[in-house]
């Protein structure tokens, strides 16, 4: 089994890919996509993993050069990190490379050099930078025919091969038989726009070595750093005073809030990079002269904290109150039961007796001021958000 | 979808080659970049967040007095000015510009800009 290395696919995957399988990411073409198959050899060499990377529409030197961009250090797999370099005969430059297409154009002589490598290689990941390069120089049957042929291979060698596919207006049966018949997971990445939010996203349309699980999750690229997971905006709504402003800076990476004389007057905004997410964060005022704003920021969230002070259930009626007005009922939210640190304090499931709150919300016990809870919090709210395990 | 963004590509970077704008964005009306031109990416989430909310809010408290949707807000410092309007319901745009310029052209192209951005976003 490898690593996609992809942050929530190998969790969606069951791990990752088995040994002997095959995935095509199958990207829409004007997506940023390919970087997909790079992260997913870059996952395998770094658990000292062999990778085999196949380059058609670039030089093996750029393919490196990105591995720089992202911060990949590839001297640390020198002599596992290997290329099939079918680019440069194209363009008539020589090749420093192990193994080299002579005619990259010409089926029979790729699927020859690719079948002498899964020969000779240990187990590997071996990742086609761009099938769609290869099916436009060597015909789409043709290509076809000779990824049939690999896939098998793969599975007798045991080697996990991962394909690059951008899907160009090839004839249909080439489109039907890549996305559900040759591999044994499609992973579609597509770009999107919901109303003014334009967005990539990628999710499972396919996996037959586990429970398919069809969710979409956002993505940025990053560079450094690669595909992050992305959520545009998360909102920190509760009544004044609960916390929601030390809430936000704690969580974040960097962060700015409007406050003037020791209340929040516009808004708290974060921004914050988690294991392989990132997300903006809202936090909005508590006082309700404050209302129209609070209305005005809360559009398009994707999950919302509730803040509440532990030690003040006079707050909890407002709190319900602000759940309305940020039109929160629907969204994954989950109630942060700041202020644990004070005595007084209430547990959480008196909280949640007392606020009527109903048993498929979380409840997070937090101590904001000192950072205590909020990424547990965090990684509650996403889980909501990305229909977690 | 690619078109879209596209063209809002183009429309901000032909804004950002008016004399004097040093950076602008196109924001949606809460708060969220749906695209910007500016030097200091990183920043570029959090000023699209205070631009929404200032325009929002200076557009509530005139439309409360009875005054009226304004056509823009201006921030005047002795550094720059920041220049918000509303383009439709769902976006606005923001613009920085440097201190020594007239802004009466500026001005003209950020209305024009605002009622493309308007017709993109529908
Ligand atoms: N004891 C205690 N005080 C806190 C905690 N979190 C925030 N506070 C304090 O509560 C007050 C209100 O916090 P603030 O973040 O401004 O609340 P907001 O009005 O909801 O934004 C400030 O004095 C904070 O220092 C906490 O976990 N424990
Ligand atoms: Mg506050």
């Amino acid at each position: 089994m490898i690593e996609t290395g992809i942050p929530k696919l190998d969790e969606f995957l069951g791990g990752g890919i088995p040994n002997g399988k095959t995935l095509v990411y199958y990207i829409q073409p004007g997506v940023e996509g390919e970087i997909f198959g790079l992260q997913t050899i870059h996952s395998s060499l770094k658990k000292g993993g062999t990778g085999l990377f196949v380059v058609s529409s670039t030089t093996p030197d750029i393919i490196k050069g990105q591995f720089r961009e992202f911060g990949w250090d590839i001297h640390l797999f020198q002599d596992r990190f290997l290329f099939v370099d079918a680019y440069n005969s194209l363009i008539g430059a020589p090749s420093n490379e192990k193994y080299v297409v002579s005619k990259p154009d010409n089926i029979e002589a790729f699927s020859k050099t690719i079948i002498d490598a899964m020969k000779e290689l240990p187990p590997s990941t071996i990742v086609f930078g761009s099938l769609s390069t290869i099916i436009d120089l060597c015909g789409e049957k043709e290509t076809l025919e000779a990824v049939r042929t690999w896939n098998k291979m793969a599975n007798l060698y045991d080697h996990v091969l991962v394909y690059n596919f951008t899907a160009w207006p090839y004839s249909e049966e080439t489109l039907k038989a890549i996305k559900e018949d040759m591999f044994n997971a499609v992973i579609s990445v597509g770009g999107i726009s919901e109303r003014v939010i334009f967005g990539q996203y990628f999710g499972i349309f396919k996996a037959d070595w586990t429970k398919e699980i069809k969710k979409s999750m956002l993505f940025r690229v990053l560079r450094p750093g690669g595909i992050k997971l992305y959520i545009p905006k998360i909102l920190v709504t509760g009544p004044f005073d609960s916390g929601k402003s030390t809430f936000v800076h704690a969580l974040s990476t960097r962060a700015i809030s409007v406050d003037r004389m020791g209340t929040t007057i516009a808004l708290d905004h974060g921004h914050i990079d988690y294991k392989g997410f990132s997300a903006d964060i809202f936090g909005t005022p508590g006082q309700e002269r404050f209302d129209p704003i609070i209305k005005l920021l809360s559009g398009e969230s994707m999950g919302v904290f509730l803040i509440v002070d532990s030690t003040n259930p006079t707050d909890f009626v407002r709190a319900k109150q602000m759940l309305e007005i940020t039109k929160s009922y629907g969204l994954p939210y989950v109630l942060i039961a700041n202020k644990q640190d004070l005595a007084g304090a209430l547990a959480p499931e008196e909280i949640r007796k007392q606020f009527n709150l109903p048993h498929d919300i979380p409840i997070v016990p937090v101590v904001a001021k000192d950072k205590k809870g909020v990424f547990e919090a965090f990684e509650v709210l996403i889980d909501k958000i990305t229909g977690g395990l | 979808m690619t078109d879209t963004i596209d063209l809002i590509d183009k429309l901000l970077s032909d804004l950002k080659k008016s004399g004097g704008v040093e950076a602008c964005a196109a924001v949606s009306r809460d708060g969220l970049l749906i695209k910007s031109s500016m030097q200091k990416e990183q920043f570029a989430e959090s000023f699209a967040a205070m631009s929404a909310t200032m325009l929002g809010a200076a557009e509530t408290a005139s439309t409360e007095l009875g005054k009226g949707v304004p056509n823009r807000v201006i921030v005047e410092s002795t550094q720059g000015r920041l220049i918000a309007v509303g383009a439709g319901p769902s976006a606005l745009l923001v613009v920085i510009v440097s201190p020594d310029v007239g802004l009466g052209l500026i001005l003209l192209e950020l209305d024009k800009s605002a009622k493309i951005l308007k017709e993109l976003l529908e």
